[in-house]
């Protein structure tokens, strides 16, 4: 199947009513679900009335979504401390299923749903199968892993929703895969984005693609460019989308982006997002980065008021050429625990990588941070590989390119760095999440 | 003219022999190599007899690597030649960024490498006081 193009594109949306919703119909939606979820978790979760009661907030003080920001705020320690069932709104009874993830360290994430939990969690993402084009007689070829972690239900539900045929093949095992994906004539997949590369190199190599049924590639769960999107969809001759979501939250749909692929509509009639300065807490502007923050609007079983993602993003509220009004968040390029403070001024590592690339370079530069003390004070050595693009047969040109790059980063970072130009390959490569920034200081 | 590499390396230990192996190992026969420092990186400059395949496999190495023309002149290995030949550019206005000598030519003549700015206006005060410019095929 070929790519379809822009032109001859068909947008879908399931739910125009509220996808398309004006922002003062959805503000008003929004605040009688706030002030009702409020109201629940005041009531029944001891955890939020303890910490409502601390900030002297009641539910009646929150008559809009305008006030979401009295409201205090959850973090994956607080997930952790009331682990496994400490936060639920409603009888244990009533819980239907329980997702999770597995953290880095230590216990689970674990989160709860109710039956009205699972209804949403699919319609979500049924909206988002259908803004990758697909309709009720789809077949969606499922190999997210199925169990605790989100990806496989979360695509399951949102097959059934929309009415197309789910084919829960789990992860792994490529050759069955392949198998399967021709012989039923899947005309869609959803996995994580390394896992589809792999899977459409694989295609490739055996020479099956052109008998294939693919048209639509559903990817998420981990950070992935633009650059291999475009290589998965050259691959395949498919159109992929990026699937966003948190286990906390609900799982995989709680945004996804369209064909125009300009950031990831949310579904904001559930989950109300804030972008948030991490360090002030003061809301973002659009198009300015900072923490993502949801609250869930009509979650039964774990409601959560402004949970913190630690995921860095910007926001976009102007309407999107396919139609949709729902506010739209740029892929994600950072997290807030990459966050580091250099003589008194917080430095990301994207901000880093923003100003190599604003240098003219075609793809994101390779380099590392190495925050170090010396006499007392933070020293910021940026590590740069050089590559093609950027070298030069003569000394002056590479130590003019050295303090050029010196003096763009002392603009975008407001902290000089030192710059250290580095053959190609010898910053390490990791399998998952780069490793950007080595903090020395700690080791002291 | 002839084709020169030019490869970015780390100072440190072992970053030309890195250069130099990986040459080897693709069987590429190295003609003339100079290095100039800076206390954190260096450029090294070869000329070799087989430069494009030469620069695909450093590459392929994980080197980065450019292809550039420079100019190289025969002398005969006879006192002042050098000078003469130096005089002749220093005439011609020609700025010279860098220079450096072959290692071994079996017997011929010694050629001078140079990188100039000015290819076009260095080769023709060259052949207009009858210095030898060498080619590719010459070496």
């Amino acid at each position: 199947m070929a790519a379809v193009t822009l032109e001859n594109w068909k947008e879908r949306i399931l739910d125009p009513k509220i996808e398309c919703m004006s922002s003062d119909e959805m503000a008003a939606l929004q605040s009688k679900r706030l002030a009702d979820v409020v109201e629940r978790v005041y009531n029944n979760v001891d955890f939020y009335h303890k910490k409502m009661k601390d900030l002297g907030v009641e539910p009646g003080d929150i008559r809009g979504i305008e006030d979401i920001n009295k409201l205090p705020f959850t973090t994956k320690e607080d997930l952790r401390d009331n682990y496994p069932f400490g936060l639920l709104a409603i009888p244990k009874k009533d819980v239907v299923r329980v997702q999770g993830t597995s953290g880095t360290t230590g216990k689970l994430t674990l989160a709860s749903y109710s039956q009205k939990d699972v209804d949403v969690w699919g319609e979500c993402v049924a909206r988002c199968l259908s803004m990758a084009g697909l309709t009720d007689e789809d077949i969606i070829h499922v190999c997210y892993g199925y169990g605790l972690f989100t990806g496989g239900m979360g695509l399951d539900y949102g097959a059934e929703a929309l009415g197309a045929t789910a084919i829960p093949m789990s992860a792994g095992n490529t050759k069955r895969q392949m198998m399967c994906m021709e012989d039923f004539g899947s005309t869609a997949f959803a996995c994580t984005p390394s896992y589809a590369l792999h899977l459409a190199e694989s295609l490739q190599e055996a020479g099956a693609v052109d008998r294939l049924k693919l048209k639509a590639g559903i990817h998420g769960a981990e950070p992935w460019t633009e650059e291999m999107r475009k290589k998965i969809e050259s691959i395949l001759h498919i159109n992929c989308f990026d699937i966003y979501g948190l286990c906390e939250i609900t799982g995989p749909g709680v945004a996804q982006d369209c064909i125009h692929h300009k950031g990831l509509h949310i579904n904001v009639d559930y989950f109300y997002p804030e972008v948030l300065n991490p360090v002030t807490h003061e809301a973002c502007a659009d198009g300015e980065t900072g923490e993502l923050v949801f609250t869930t609007l009509a979650k039964e079983a774990m409601p959560l008021l402004r949970y913190r993602t630690k995921d860095l993003t910007s926001i976009d509220h102007s309407t999107c050429d396919c139609g949709r009004t729902t506010p739209r968040i740029s892929k994600f390029t950072g997290r807030t625990d990459d966050m580091k403070v250099i003589r008194g001024v917080n430095v990301f590592p994207t901000q880093v990588e923003t100003a190599l690339l604003s240098m003219g370079g075609a793809v994101a530069p390779h380099y590392l941070m190495i925050v170090d003390r010396e006499d007392n004070l933070d020293v910021l050595t940026v590590m740069v590989e050089v590559d093609e693009s950027m070298f030069s047969d003569e000394i002056r040109k590479l130590d003019a390119l050295k303090a050029k790059i010196g003096a763009v980063l002392k603009q975008a970072l407001g902290v000089s760095a030192r710059v250290k130009l580095v053959e190609p390959k010898t910053i390490q490569r990791s399998e998952g999440k780069a490793v950007r920034v080595i903090d020395k200081r700690n080791l002291q | 003219m002839i084709k020169q590499l030019s490869v970015f390396v780390e100072n440190r230990p072992g970053s030309l022999m890195n250069v130099t192996s990986a040459l080897t190992e693709a069987h590429i026969n190295i003609r003339a190599i100079a290095s100039f420092d800076t206390p954190e990186f260096g450029i090294l400059r070869l000329v070799v007899d087989k430069p494009a395949e030469a620069k695909t496999y450093l590459t392929s190495r994980g080197f980065v690597v450019r292809i550039h023309d420079v100019i190289g002149v025969e002398l005969k290995d006879e006192k002042g030649n050098l000078n003469r030949m130096l005089s002749i550019l220093a005439e011609g206005e020609i700025n010279i960024n860098y220079i450096y000598s072959f290692v071994i030519r079996e017997g011929r003549a010694p050629v001078m490498v140079f990188n100039t700015d000015d290819y076009e206006k260095a080769a023709k005060v060259l052949s207009a006081a009858d210095v030898k410019i060498v080619e590719e095929a010459d070496l």
